[in-house]
């Protein structure tokens, strides 16, 4: 606790010596008169000046909320003695707006008596936010002395970004071993009819195609594609963003990975999380509701961290990434680094799809001169980025701010399905 | 705002009677409370606590100034003092207050009763000290003496809060 006396003390105190001493010698009896108030009051002031003992607390009604979402944030404050005047201030972080309530507060607060302050929050980005600290600064009844602190109470509140609902998502080219939503390409035990063939011995009974059977006068049976499940790695470009008026391309690239994540969970995909940027991040796939809120904590983190330090592919651990695993890349194309992760990626034979979170809408084009002229330049250059991405037999769609996620995973389905699988 | 004026009212009133009891000083007293006003004014809208006891210093000079010459203990130089000290809590009540800090109501109404007691307290303590000097020529001695022993409590506070 600091404890620093307010300018009016020095003044008071300088004002009764001066104003004394003149009436001493001047032998002025009213001079004392305009003095003494100020002596008086000097003199309650301190004596009335107790040093406070604040204990702070701070309580959230949920520690998990979703984007856009309300939260109750309640600060307690005691003191074992009287506190005349009490201000109290709760430093909010980036992404949370005070929605009612009144911070910062100046109360009264008696002695051994808890008092409580409530605070409406409002979660307006998704990130792990780490409310204060809080801040007291106490005066005495005269406020000659001030003492101040910021005592360790933290708390964090866990947004989660907000999701959108996706009907379709992207089908990897290779299946995994284990059953799933999936139906694979190859033959097997399954549901979905493939093909007939001859019978064989062996084959059950109840896979026996009769009609057919009958027609050709000798035993055919019904081949089906098994269903199975898909490993699927999200590769989240955190180097750089774009960023306006609140509002960047990690934002949508987050929201996106989570939605993704969710909606490949569901189908019981094995689904891992690389986080690319000045710190790497990664999880291993796994399966689950469990592996989904890991892979959402996860993002909370991600944040945009400069580096020079020029990172490769071969620095994500080889686990990490299962063979035909299907890789789907967030990223602003904005650091060549990750652009060549992605290519290094696609040459090794990975199953590739690129969401391009276009970083367009977050620049403003100058009116003109050479400006204007170097952001065109700049523009061409990413359309001939993902123009070399593409000739890799890469799937690459730009996702400007007010397209639907679904709309951006149909056009990357359309490329798969009609672009031929290039060897690189 | 209500605490400015009511800041620059009261001193403006020790200024009015300083000038009103001028007799042949009389412009000296007013340009030395016309002085006081503007740099409590100044201390005001610019926020300056440290100009606060200096208006006061030039309103009590203009006091002084105003008194010259009179060797009758003035029984209002009770109220000055303590309008005095009601224009410098006024006024450091202004400077401090922070627009964006909600204050409670009974915080406020807890800070004007303490005040208002304050300033009761002092005034009666100034008819007494003042009721006291009048009376004889030998209880200016005994002003004297309390006046030395404040003035010296006043030096020791000040060379504490310099330790400190």
């Amino acid at each position: 606790m600091t404890r620093y006396s307010a300018p009016k003390l020095g003044g008071y105190a300088v004002l009764s010596a001066v104003g004394l001493l003149a009436a001493l010698i001047s032998s002025r009896p009213e001079l004392v008169a305009l003095t003494a108030p100020f002596l008086l009051a000097l003199a309650a002031g301190l004596a009335l000046a107790t040093e406070p003992r604040i204990d702070a607390r701070i309580e959230l009604d949920r520690e998990r909320v979703l984007e856009g979402d309300d939260v109750t944030v309640r600060v307690a404050v005691e003191s074992p003695t009287a506190v005349d005047r009490l201000d109290l201030y709760l430093q909010l972080p980036a992404g949370v707006e005070l929605v009612d309530g009144h911070n910062p507060v100046a109360l009264r607060l008696a002695a051994g008596v808890e008092r409580e302050v409530e605070l409406t929050l409002h979660a307006t980005r998704w990130g792990a936010h780490k409310l204060g600290p809080l801040f007291t600064r106490a005066r005495d009844p005269l406020g000659f002395l001030v003492w101040e602190d910021a005592p360790p109470v933290r708390s964090e509140l866990r947004t989660y970004p907000r999701e959108e609902v996706l009907r379709r998502v992207l089908q990897p080219r290779e299946t995994q071993v284990f059953s799933g939503n999936e139906v694979a390409r190859r033959k097997g035990q399954g549901i979905e009819f493939a093909d007939i063939r001859h019978w064989a011995p062996g084959d059950p009974l109840n896979r026996i195609n009769w009609r057919a059977s009958a027609r050709r006068n000798e035993l055919w049976v019904n081949e089906s594609h098994p269903e199975r499940n898909t490993d699927v790695i999200i590769f989240v470009d955190s180097f750089a963003e774009a960023r306006l008026g609140g509002e960047g391309t990690l934002d949508f690239a987050v929201r996106a990975t989570s939605t993704l994540a969710d909606a490949y969970v569901r189908r019981r995909d094995r689904v891992g999380l690389i986080s690319f940027g000045g710190i790497l991040r990664w999880l291993m796939p796994g399966t689950g509701l469990v592996q989904l809120y890991r892979i959402v904590d996860a993002l909370l983190d991600t944040q945009i961290i400069l580096s020079y330090y020029w990172k490769q592919i071969d620095v994500i651990p080889r686990r990490t990434l299962p063979p035909n695993a299907l890789v789907i890349a967030l990223s602003p194309l904005l650091d060549l680094r990750s652009v060549g992760a992605l290519l290094d990626l696609r040459a090794r034979g990975h199953d590739l799809a690129v969401i391009d979170v276009s970083p367009v809408p977050f620049i403003v084009r100058p009116q003109g001169g050479l400006d204007a002229v170097a952001h065109d330049i700049w523009a061409l250059r990413r359309d001939a980025l993902r123009h070399r991405l593409q000739r890799a037999g890469v799937g690459v769609v730009e996702w400007q701010d007010d397209r639907p996620l679904q709309s951006v995973v149909e056009e990357v389905r359309e490329f798969r399905r009609y672009a031929r699988h290039a060897r690189v | 705002m209500t605490t400015a004026l009511l800041a620059l009212g009261a001193l403006g009133s020790t200024i009015a009677y300083s000038i009103e009891t001028g007799g042949r000083l009389e412009p000296a007293a007013l340009g030395v409370g016309a002085l006081s006003l503007a740099v409590l004014a100044a201390g005001i809208v610019f926020r300056w606590p440290t100009t606060v006891p200096w208006a006061i210093a030039l309103a009590a000079g203009a006091y002084v100034v105003g008194r010259e010459g009179r060797h009758i203990v003035d029984g209002w130089a009770a109220a000055i003092g303590v309008l005095l000290l009601l224009a410098a809590e006024l006024a450091t009540w202004s400077i401090e207050h922070d627009a964006r800090i909600h204050t409670e109501r009974a915080l406020s109404v807890r800070r004007i009763a303490t005040l208002a007691l304050l300033l009761g307290v002092a005034l009666v303590m100034n008819f007494l000290l003042l009721g006291t000097a009048a009376i004889t020529a030998s209880a200016s001695v005994v002003l004297a003496a309390a006046g030395l022993a404040a003035a010296v409590g006043a030096l020791v506070v000040v060379l504490r809060l310099t330790r400190g």
